[in-house]
């Protein structure tokens, strides 16, 4: 993951700051687990205050169009974005970074095809990828259809990073010593994983919630009445001109989760999620 | 030389079979007979250079493409050179040295916004500032918000890239082996890291040609500018399969393309640089 050397100095400052991402969305899990108790009012409840006003004591991130309190909405908003988000992570770095790392271990002509289809998807983005998904399936689908839409540039990358690695000294004494191939792609997946599985699932959390959210946005995400902060935001489009606080509230929450994500993976600079 | 870039040629055609594979076998999904014999009869129609016929509009996928893809091409263009114009500059200002790292922070807190919140956010500054509203349609609605948009996703691409690319120089044992030899800061940062730093954002065109599109997706969608990024999303959720394909193969092959040249172009920069 790392991409050039880092000095003391700085391996300690992305240490902490990866431990302010991860208790970050730790505070985030436990508000999303206990979002019945710190909601304000139940999940969609409409006219529970006037229509369309501004952030007050009494509504601190002010009320939508029907009256909804916008802080209890995004806080279950949130919730639906961290769920579907964290499934689709976990999809992606299951079909993306370690099956591209297992196959890249594969007898070299079998791994040559599969690295060609799989790059083939790669080459469209993501987000058109997970849209045609949804359309094959259904909405309720969505989370899938992130993950497995972030897979494909996952799996090339493990894929080459994982060829690339087999090509060091180690490994060809390993093969010139009589280690078996299965034995070494232990080793390989032990040294890879044991330090990056976490990160790694940070920086996928970080993308699939930009892609799922976006989705919703263009209406083949979450289904109402679990609205996530896309669909949140889509269905503020209409008011959001003159009230500022019925987008900017859902964005901020979303942003905030993306970049703790960001955080946690400790990504390097210029480094992608 | 040649080597190489006919290495890289096959593997553009390869890439570019690939993706004409995936678009025949979504758009073999428009017809109502047995599966295989569509795929087979779509991917030939796709050799052809035929795409098919638009089924909810009835005209040809190929003019239905030629209406809507100068408006996208127009986004794209435009937002690729505000992506160079501010990208480039900002990229080497602030990704060297002590600047590179003081600025990381900065950087990854805005790349964490999402493309439709910028888009939503430009909307906003229009209506407030100039009292444009984002659903009237005009030039600076359909083209420059959108254009904006793009270009400021482009340009978060093209800074990534610098970055990582200065990272990578930053570091290089090179760099004290030739501080030894007598040359100044200067000159090793002109000649030998300057073109390493370019040749890494040309490798990562292929990564900038994706953020692009993905943008213009979502700015199309936001700012109403019938492209055909925005006709894809209409196409997919209206389950148009014989459109929908072509237009991602047109974007697979612009992403394939924009890899293809950026790696040889990466080589030739740093042949010519040795």
């Amino acid at each position: 993951m790392s991409v050039g050397m880092l000095t003391p100095e700085l391996t300690r400052l992305r240490r902490i700051l990866a431990a302010a991402g991860w208790s970050g969305l730790g505070l985030i899990a436990i508000a999303v687990m206990l979002a019945d108790f710190l909601a304000r009012a139940p999940l969609g409840a409409a006219h529970t205050g006037p229509v369309l006003a501004a952030p007050s004591e009494a509504f601190p991130f002010g009320t939508d169009l029907l009256g909804r309190d916008m802080f209890s909405e995004t806080l279950y908003g949130l919730s639906t974005t961290v769920a579907q988000a964290g499934e689709a992570a976990v999809l992606a770095l299951l079909a993306g970074g370690l099956l591209g790392f297992v196959c890249a271990h594969l007898p070299r002509p079998a791994g040559n095809v599969l690295r060609w289809a799989i790059g083939a998807f790669a080459a469209i983005p993501a987000l058109l990828l997970a849209l045609a998904m949804v359309a094959l399936t259904a909405r309720g689908y969505a989370g899938l259809a992130a993950g497995l839409a972030a897979a494909p540039l996952a799996f090339v990358r493990a894929f080459d990073r994982a060829r690339a690695a087999g090509r060091l000294g180690h490994a060809e004494y390993a093969r010139a010593t009589g280690i078996s191939a299965s034995a070494l792609l232990n080793r390989d997946l032990a040294y890879e994983f044991r330090d990056t599985l976490l990160p790694t699932l940070a920086r996928a959390l970080a993308a699939v919630a930009i892609i799922l959210s976006t989705m919703s946005f263009l209406g083949f995400g979450a289904l109402p009445p679990h609205r996530d902060l896309g669909l949140m935001i889509a269905a503020a489009r209409t008011s959001y001109l003159e009230a500022w606080w019925t987008v900017a509230f859902p964005a901020l929450a979303l942003m905030l989760l993306i970049l703790l994500a960001r955080l946690a993976a400790g990504l390097d600079e210029g480094e992608r999620p | 030389m040649w080597r190489f870039a006919l290495k890289e040629g096959g593997k553009w055609v390869l890439a570019l079979f690939g993706a004409l594979l995936i678009a025949a076998a979504l758009s073999a999904l428009a017809d109502p007979g047995p599966y295989l014999a569509a795929f087979g009869n779509r991917l030939m129609a796709f050799l052809s250079l035929d795409p098919g016929r638009s089924t909810i509009s009835g005209l040809p996928a190929a003019r239905e493409l030629a209406m809507h893809g100068p408006a996208t091409a127009d986004v794209v263009l435009l937002g690729a050179l505000m992506a160079l114009m501010l990208g480039l500059p900002l990229g080497l200002l602030l990704g060297t040295g002590g600047m590179r790292r003081a600025t990381a922070p900065v950087i990854q807190i805005v790349s964490a916004a999402p493309v439709f919140c910028a888009c939503l956010a430009l909307a906003y500054a229009a209506f407030h500032l100039f009292g444009i509203r984002p659903d009237t349609a005009s030039r600076v609605t359909t083209l420059f918000l959108p254009t904006v948009a793009v270009g400021l996703a482009g340009t978060a691409a093209v800074q990534m890239a610098l970055r990582r690319a200065a990272s990578l120089a930053q570091d290089s044992p090179f760099r004290l082996g030739l501080r030894r030899l007598g040359l100044t800061a200067m000159e090793i940062e002109r000649v030998y890291v300057a073109p390493q730093i370019f040749a890494g954002l040309l490798e990562s065109l292929g990564e900038v040609m994706l953020t692009l599109l993905s943008a213009a997706v979502v700015a199309e969608w936001v700012f109403q500018s019938h492209g055909i990024a925005e006709l894809f999303v209409k196409s997919v959720a209206l389950h148009d399969w014989s459109m929908a394909a072509p237009i991602l193969l047109v974007f697979a092959a612009l992403t394939c393309t924009a890899e293809f040249l950026g790696r040889v172009g990466s080589r030739v920069l740093m042949r010519a640089a040795s």
